[in-house]
């Protein structure tokens, strides 16, 4: 019953966040909509006993990517205006393709409501989680570092050419 | 009425002591951090040579200005509550939440004793019992960030903004080392749980050394204990808020909201202290103390009453959290500030690369001790 409560309460939390950061008109009050919307999916991830998610939800999302959001949007001209602008023809537009892709999410999500398996509880799932990783996907796994490694040494080199110029 | 209430007794049961041991530790932790306030300024003006605060009294009593604190709490209550004109009002009102009530959260995954038997039933002596807790750790502090930046940015001044920038870039950083120091921890115990880490840090080494974090982690716990000073923005690295020269990001605040910045900052210091206590001293283990009572390597036992072994057991976290505490408030008064670019490299060049070194070095020893 608390379980229930829980995941209605905070599934209801994401979605109103959600829904007010589309139409927010201030970024960095958006970003920070968008960070409310992260926290209720981690307090979802840890009604539902997936502690490991909630945890790295909140490390990855909400305490480092988010972050870099709020930062690089407080350097937008739109963030200083006092009052911000006024929603343009092309933003409606993106609101109607924004609705044609929720509607085929819904779609495709229709059938996934008869498809409950019952999971043998697991308290963190973080053993089997680390055997997946380091078993039969070891490959996959470390040929991601390597991509991680390539973006990390292109956004190095494209900010030194950057000092260079100046 | 009576029927629901027995059907559901164990929920009540569980909550009531949950809300019991939420009022105890918190209003300790509140009591110590209040305190703390004044033994900042009485360590600060031991160093100088100075007598610091003494004068507040009430009927003529100061007790050496024990009641600073209460009077620096009436002040920072009656003082003008000043929003900038520029500022944005909600997010000027949301950041010192967003500073205070991630810290607070913390305290709920700390242990600070072993158990209790009180009336048949047995009392974990921690808030918040969960197998990942060292991963809610990190996942919390990193929320603190928000506190910074958006104390900064929604001020709508650039002095304050730099500051919070500087706040955001120091404080994601060092996130990253403070996280890669308790890899190794992990690894030798097998747990992520605050309690089971401190049950493990109960046996013994080679007979007679307790296996505490410092003895099998040294170089563990220098980085954690440098990564953490700095996550909690002190001095040798406070250029988040240099408030004489550089400024800092909560220039605009006051009254209230000032003190909420303040007081996060003393109560991370009580968090800092708790952590490494739980992390590499042990927690509430007192060495040779066991269940039934002192057991010393030789062979010689010393039987204890199992309440005395869980108030001995108590009183050791709170002796380790009150020697880290004063060891933070000594370092302030000790260290000069780095530049900006120096806390950069010490954290990217130096603590990372030792870090990932240091849980290599403890890869190696648990393969050479075949424990993988």
């Amino acid at each position: 019953m608390i379980v229930a409560a829980a995941v209605w309460t905070f599934g209801a939390v994401a979605l109103l966040a959600t829904v007010l950061m589309i139409f927010q008109r201030s970024p960095v009050k958006a970003a920070l909509l968008m960070l409310a919307a992260l926290l209720s999916t981690a307090g979802l991830y840890l009604a539902l006993s997936a502690q490991l998610l909630a945890a790295l939800q909140i490390i990855l999302y909400a305490g480092a990517i988010m972050i870099l959001f709020v930062v690089a949007l407080t350097a937008l001209p739109a963030a200083w205006r006092d009052r911000p602008a006024p929603a343009s023809f092309r933003r409606v537009l993106g609101l109607a393709a924004a609705a044609v892709i929720l509607g085929e999410l819904l779609k495709a999500a229709g059938p996934l409501k008869a498809l409950t398996v019952d999971a043998p509880f697991s308290e963190t799932g973080a053993l089997g989680l680390a055997r997946q990783l380091f078993g039969p996907f070891v490959l996959q796994f470390e040929l991601l570092s390597l991509v991680i490694l390539a973006s990390i040494v292109g956004a190095v080199a494209l900010t030194s050419r950057r000092r260079g110029n100046v | 009425m009576t029927a629901t209430l027995l059907a559901h007794k164990d929920l009540l049961l569980f909550i009531g002591a949950a809300a019991l041991k939420v009022l105890v530790f918190l209003n300790g932790v509140m009591g110590f951090t209040a305190l703390l306030t004044l033994a900042e300024r009485k360590v600060s003006a031991l160093m100088q040579d100075r007598v610091g605060p003494n004068r507040a009294s009430i009927f003529g009593l100061a007790l050496n200005g024990l009641f600073h604190p209460v009077a620096d709490g009436i002040k920072m209550l009656v003082k003008e509550d000043f929003v900038p004109g520029r500022a944005d009002k909600l997010l000027f009102a949301l950041a010192p939440f967003f500073a205070l009530v991630p810290v607070m959260a913390l305290f709920a995954l700390i242990p600070f004793g072993d158990y209790v038997m009180v009336f048949g039933y047995r009392l974990d002596l921690v808030i918040a019992q969960v197998p990942l807790g060292v991963f809610l750790v990190l996942a919390l502090s990193g929320l603190a960030i928000y506190g910074v930046f958006l104390g900064g940015w929604a001020s709508g001044n650039n002095f304050t903004l730099l500051g919070a920038l500087r706040g955001a870039a120091q404080m994601v950083s060092y996130e990253v080392v403070l996280g890669l120091t308790l890899v190794g921890l992990m690894m030798i115990y097998g747990t992520a749980g605050l309690q089971d880490l401190v049950r493990a840090q109960g046996k013994l080494l080679f007979g007679f050394v307790p296996a505490w974090g410092i003895v099998v982690q040294p170089l563990g716990f220098v980085l954690f204990l440098t990564a953490a000073i700095a996550e909690n923005k002190r001095t040798p690295f406070d250029l988040v808020e240099g408030e004489s020269e550089i400024i800092g990001y909560f220039m605009e605040y006051s009254s209230m909201r000032f003190a909420a910045f303040m007081f996060s900052e003393f109560v991370e210091i009580i968090l800092v202290s708790m952590l490494s206590a739980t992390l590499f001293f042990g927690g509430w283990q007192v060495p040779y103390l066991y269940d039934t009572g002192f057991v010393l390597p030789g062979g010689a036992a010393l039987p204890l009453n199992h309440y005395l072994v869980a108030a001995l057991q108590v009183a050791s976290f709170s002796a380790k959290t009150v020697f880290f505490s004063w060891f933070l408030l000594v370092v302030r008064w000790t260290l000069p500030r780095f530049r900006f670019d120096q806390l950069m490299t010490l954290c990217w060049k130096r603590l990372l690369p030792l870090a990932l070194f240091n849980i290599l070095l403890t890869g190696a020893a648990l393969l050479a001790l075949g424990k993988l």
